[in-house]
C-alpha cells in the first residue's frame, strides 16, 4: 500500500530464490484446502507447477479477475506455485526472505527476551533458531516427532509432518532491545537501529509494536509457516516471550516474474518495487557495515484498513486516493499498468491528473530524491472488530538499508496521503536483520565474537 | 488438563490405586552400529578419559566419536556440533537408561562437555536424529568408584515422601469442607464464602493427584460417578444429566445468588461426602517418579487452562488463590523428585527451580492481604492487564518442566 511508486516495473533478474515458485492466488484459494492431506508432491512433480495451475483455473470455472483485461499471458503461468520447491538457506550471504520472491502465506511473530535471559541464552537461541530453520526450510522436523520413551516430550510439534518445504524462508531480525545494556553488546548495536520515531498520523498500540527478536516465516502453505513460528517459540519459552503475531493470507508484493498482487483495497500494490540485484545492492543491502555487512533493516507496521467505508466508496475517488487505476493499475492519465507515472500533466482545467496529495504521488521516487525501498507485505486480517466490522489490514514489512528511508517516505504519507481516511498506522516494529549464515555458523554469531 | 481416566472396581480394593498405569519402559532403541571411533582407548587427561563428539552433516547428519573406548573411572564427552542442524543432543546410555547427556547442541556454538564415571562394560552413545543414532562405547575394567545411593533409589524416597504430603493436604481439604458445610447449614454467608476460600487450596496444591475417580459401579461416562465432576466441575463441564454439583456449586450460590438455599445445603452436604470418598482413596496411592513429573506439568497446564483465563472461579474471582496452590503443588512435587533429579541433570533441576523462582516473583505482585485468599481479585479487567505477563512466565516453566518425567523415568 505504501509507497505505491517505487520502483522499476517488470521482471528482472532472478533474485536468490527456488525457481517455479511463483503465485496465483485464486488457484491457491480453490484447490488448497482439498489439497491437504494428500501428497502435494504429487500434484505438483517438479516443474509442472504451470500446467496444473492453468488445468485448476479451469476446473474453477472463473478466470482470475484481477488479470481480467491484462495481456501478459506468461503472469498466469509465472503465478503457479510448486510446493516441493526448498529456498537455500545457509552460504547465501544474504538471509532468505527479504529478497525471495513473495510467498503466499506470512507469519510474523516478534519476541521480547525474558528479564532472566543471559547473553549466553541469546547465543543459545540463535544458534538454535538457526539449527531448526535449517531443518524446516528443508521441509524436514526439527526433531523427534513421536519419541520413544513414553515419557517424553516430542521435540517437533508434528503438524508439518508430511508437508513439503512450500518455500519456506525464515528471516530472523534483531530489535534495538537486543543491543541496550542487558546483553554488553551496546558496542556491537548496528549503526542505524533505533526505535523509530513517532511519525503523523501514528495511532500506535504498544501490544502491537517492538519486540526484541522478530522471526517472518513465510511459505506456501500456511501451515508449514506457523508451525514454523510455532516450534521456533516453543524452544525459547525460557529466554524469549512472544509480543505479537500478524498472519498475512495473501503476499501484497511482487517480486521479479511476478504478477503484481493486490492490498485489500482492491488495487494492485508494488508495481514499482526495488527490483534486480543492482537495485537490492543499492537500496536494500549493507554493505561496508561492519559485522552487519550483507545484512539489512526490516520496518513492520500493521495497518488496519477500514474496509466497510472504502467498499462504499465510489471508484473515482478510490482511483483518485490511489492514483491508479483499480482494474489495470495504470496511473491516471497513463494506459497501462506499467506506464510511468506523470506527475506534471493536468486537465483542461489546470487540474492535476494525478493529485499530488495521492497516495503514488507522494510516495514516487521521483517525488522523494529517488529514495526507495524494498516491500514485502502481506495482507492480514483479525477476523471481526468489537462494531462487528471488519479487521483486517496490511501488514507492511519493508526492507532497507537505511531505516530513515521509510521514515521519511511514511512522513509525507502520514501527513498528506489521501488514502489516512480509510487507514490507521496501529503496530509498528524495526529489526536489524543480519547477514545469512553460513553453514557450521548461526546467525548474529558475529555479536558473540 | 489431562484427565487420568481411574475406574475403580471398588473403594475398598486400594491395592488397584496407583497413579499413572505406565511402567518404567524402555525406548526400543538398541545399539545398531559399532562406535564409530578409533578402538584405541581414549586417552586421559586432566584425571578423566577424553571422548571427542563431533556432529556434521556432509550430506546426512552424522555422530562421530573419536575414540571408542576407555579404561574405567572417570570420563570426559567433549561435545562440538560442526555442522548438523538435525542432532540437537547426545546421550550416554547404560542398559537404556540416560547416565550424561548435552542438549541445546547446534552449529557454532562453542564446545560443550559432561564427566561420568564410568565402570567396565559396554555403553551406548545416542544421538537423536543422526545416521546411525546409537553407537556403541566400550569402557574396560572395574568399577572406579561405587555410587552412594542411586538415583533411582533417592527418586523413590522421593515419591514416598510426596504420597505422606498428598494425605496430608487432602485430610486438611477433609476438614476445611466440613467447616464450609456447617457454615452454609448454619446459613451464614460470610462465614460460608470464607470457608470456601480456605478449602480451595488444599484441593488445587493436589488437583493432578485425585482427577479422574469413578465411583464402583459408574461408567467411566457417567459423570455422577465420576468423583472429579462431582467436586470439581465448572459451568464450562456442566453436564446437564447430573446438574451442578460441588465446590463450584457452592460459589455459584455465595457469590452468584449471595444467598444460602436448601439446595446450597444440599451442594455443601454432597460435597462433604465426595471429599471424605476421596480422602479415603488417596490415603492407598502410590506414586512413580514420572508420576511426580507429569502430576507438577499438569498443575501447570491446570494453571494455564483455567486459573489465569479466570474460568476456574468465574463467581468467586480467586482464580490466583488456586494458581498459587497448583503452583505449591508442583513445587512440592519438584522438591520431591529433586535430590534425585540432580544426580540425573543438574543443569535442567537448576534451570527448573530458577524457573519456579521466576514464577513466585511475578505471582508476588498481585498478593494483596486484605483480599479474600490473599490475592486481587481476579476480574476481567485484571485479567486484561496482568493475565498476558503471567501466562508467559509460567509458560517458560513449564517447557523445562517437562523434560523431568523422562528423565526420572528412566533413572537408575
Amino acid at each position: 500500500m505504501q509507497q505505491e511508486d517505487n520502483a522499476i516495473p517488470g521482471p528482472a533478474e532472478t533474485p536468490p530464490g527456488p525457481e517455479g515458485v511463483h503465485d496465483h492466488e485464486e488457484a491457491e484459494a480453490r484447490e488448497a484446502s482439498p489439497r491437504r492431506g494428500l501428497s502435494r508432491r504429487g500434484l505438483f512433480a517438479g516443474a509442472a507447477g504451470s500446467v496444473v495451475a492453468g488445468a485448476l483455473l479451469g476446473a474453477g470455472g472463473t478466470a482470475a479477475a484481477y488479470s481480467a483485461g491484462r495481456a501478459d499471458t506468461a503472469s498466469d503461468e509465472a503465478d503457479a506455485v510448486d510446493l516441493s520447491a526448498a529456498v537455500p538457506f545457509y552460504d547465501q550471504g544474504h538471509q532468505a526472505g527479504i529478497v525471495t520472491p513473495p510467498q503466499r502465506y506470512a507469519t510474523f511473530m516478534t519476541f521480547d527476551l525474558a528479564d532472566s535471559a543471559t547473553t549466553t541464552d541469546l547465543q543459545v537461541l540463535l544458534a538454535r533458531w538457526t539449527a531448526a530453520i535449517g531443518q524446516m526450510v528443508q521441509g524436514l522436523p526439527i526433531g523427534v516427532v513421536e519419541p520413544s520413551r513414553p515419557d517424553a516430550v516430542g521435540v517437533d510439534t508434528g503438524e508439518a509432518v508430511g508437508l513439503n518445504p512450500a518455500s519456506l524462508t525464515v528471516t530472523v531480525g534483531l530489535g534495538p532491545g537486543v543491543f541496550d545494556d542487558r546483553f554488553g553488546l551496546a558496542s556491537k548495536r548496528p549503526a542505524l537501529l533505533a526505535d523509530l520515531e513517532r511519525i503523523p498520523g501514528d495511532r500506535l498500540d504498544p501490544a502491537l509494536s517492538g519486540g526484541d527478536l522478530s522471526v517472518q516465516a513465510c511459505a506456501d502453505d500456511p501451515q508449514v509457516a506457523y508451525h514454523a513460528v510455532r516450534n521456533l517459540a516453543r524452544m525459547v519459552t525460557t529466554t524469549a516471550q512472544t509480543r505479537w503475531v500478524v498472519m498475512g493470507f495473501g503476499r501484497a508484493s511482487a517480486g521479479a516474474g511476478q504478477q503484481t498482487p493486490r492490498n485489500l483495497f482492491g488495487f494492485k500494490d508494488g508495481t514499482r518495487n526495488v527490483t534486480g540485484e543492482a537495485e537490492h545492492d543499492r537500496f536494500v543491502w549493507l554493505d561496508d557495515a561492519g559485522w552487519m555487512a550483507g545484512g539489512t533493516y526490516q520496518v513492520v507496521r500493521k495497518i488496519r484498513m477500514t474496509i466497510e467505508s472504502w467498499d462504499a466508496d465510489r471508484v473515482s475517488d478510490q482511483q483518485s486516493v490511489f492514483g491508479r487505476t483499480k482494474d489495470e493499475g495504470a496511473p491516471l492519465g497513463g494506459a497501462a499498468e506499467f506506464d510511468t507515472p506523470d506527475f506534471v500533466r493536468t486537465d483542461d482545467s489546470g487540474t492535476p491528473v494525478i493529485d499530488p496529495l495521492s497516495h503514488i504521488a507522494l510516495a514516487a521516487p521521483e517525488n522523494n530524491a529517488g529514495v526507495k525501498i524494498l516491500r514485502r507485505s502481506y495482507n492480514y486480517t483479525d477476523g471481526l472488530n468489537a462494531q462487528g466490522l471488519l479487521d483486517a489490514g496490511l501488514l507492511f514489512v519493508s526492507y532497507q538499508n537505511d531505516p530513515a528511508h521509510f521514515v521519511t517516505l511514511q512522513h509525507k504519507l502520514g501527513r498528506f496521503d489521501l488514502l489516512n481516511e480509510y487507514i490507521q498506522h496501529i503496530g509498528s516494529a524495526v529489526f536489524a536483520v543480519p547477514p545469512g549464515p553460513a553453514r557450521g555458523g548461526y546467525i548474529g554469531q558475529a555479536l558473540f565474537a | 488438563m489431562l484427565r487420568k481416566r481411574r475406574s475403580l472396581l471398588g473403594l475398598s480394593i486400594a491395592t488397584a490405586l496407583t497413579v499413572g498405569m505406565t511402567a518404567c519402559s524402555a525406548p526400543a532403541t538398541a545399539p545398531s552400529a559399532a562406535g564409530s571411533g578409533s578402538d584405541d582407548a581414549a586417552p586421559v587427561s586432566n584425571g578423566a578419559a577424553q571422548v571427542a563428539i563431533t556432529l556434521s552433516n556432509d550430506g546426512g547428519d552424522t555422530c562421530t566419536l573419536d575414540h571408542a573406548s576407555a579404561a574405567a573411572g572417570p570420563v570426559t564427552f567433549t561435545v562440538t556440533n560442526a555442522s548438523s542442524t538435525a542432532i540437537t543432543e547426545v546421550e550416554l546410555q547404560s542398559d537404556l537408561k540416560i547416565i550424561g547427556e548435552k542438549e541445546n547442541l547446534a552449529p557454532g556454538l562453542p564446545s560443550s562437555s559432561f564427566t561420568v564415571t564410568l565402570s567396565g562394560g559396554t555403553y551406548t552413545v545416542y544421538c537423536p536424529g543422526g545416521q546411525p543414532e546409537t553407537q556403541q562405547f566400550t569402557v574396560t575394567g572395574e568399577a572406579a568408584a561405587a555410587p552412594t545411593g542411586s538415583a533411582a533409589q533417592v527418586l523413590t524416597a522421593g515419591t514416598t515422601e510426596y504420597a505422606a504430603w498428598v494425605v496430608t493436604q487432602a485430610e486438611d481439604l477433609q476438614t476445611a469442607v466440613s467447616t464450609l458445610r456447617k457454615a452454609v447449614d448454619a446459613g451464614d454467608l460470610d462465614a460460608a464464602k470464607t470457608a470456601y476460600v480456605r478449602a480451595r487450596p488444599f484441593y488445587e496444591k493436589i488437583e493432578s493427584d485425585v482427577e479422574g475417580f469413578v465411583l464402583s459401579g459408574y461408567a467411566v461416562d457417567d459423570n455422577s460417578g465420576n468423583l472429579d465432576y462431582l467436586i470439581d466441575m465448572r459451568a464450562s463441564s456442566l453436564d446437564d444429566k447430573v446438574g451442578w454439583s460441588g465446590f463450584h456449586a457452592v460459589e455459584r450460590s455465595l457469590y452468584k445468588d449471595q444467598r444460602i438455599t436448601d439446595e446450597t445445603k444440599g451442594y455443601a452436604a454432597g460435597l462433604e461426602t465426595n471429599v471424605g470418598r476421596l480422602v479415603t482413596l488417596v490415603k492407598a496411592l502410590t506414586y512413580k517418579p514420572e508420576d511426580l513429573a507429569n502430576g507438577a506439568a499438569s498443575l501447570l497446564e491446570e494453571v494455564q487452562a483455567n486459573k489465569i483465563t479466570g474460568e476456574e472461579e468465574e463467581f468467586s474471582h480467586i482464580d490466583l488463590v488456586d494458581f498459587a496452590s497448583n503452583l505449591e503443588g508442583a513445587k512440592q512435587a519438584f522438591a520431591c523428585l529433586q535430590p534425585g533429579l540432580e544426580k540425573i541433570d543438574p543443569e535442567l533441576t537448576a534451570e527448573v527451580a530458577a524457573q519456579f523462582a521466576s514464577v513466585d516473583k511475578a505471582l508476588a505482585p498481585y498478593e494483596d492481604s486484605t483480599a479474600a485468599g490473599g490475592y486481587i481479585p481476579w476480574t476481567a479487567a485484571n485479567r486484561a492487564t496482568h493475565a498476558k505477563g503471567l501466562s508467559q512466565t509460567v509458560l517458560a516453566l513449564q517447557q523445562p518442566l517437562q523434560r523431568i518425567a523422562e528423565k526420572v523415568a528412566t533413572a537408575n
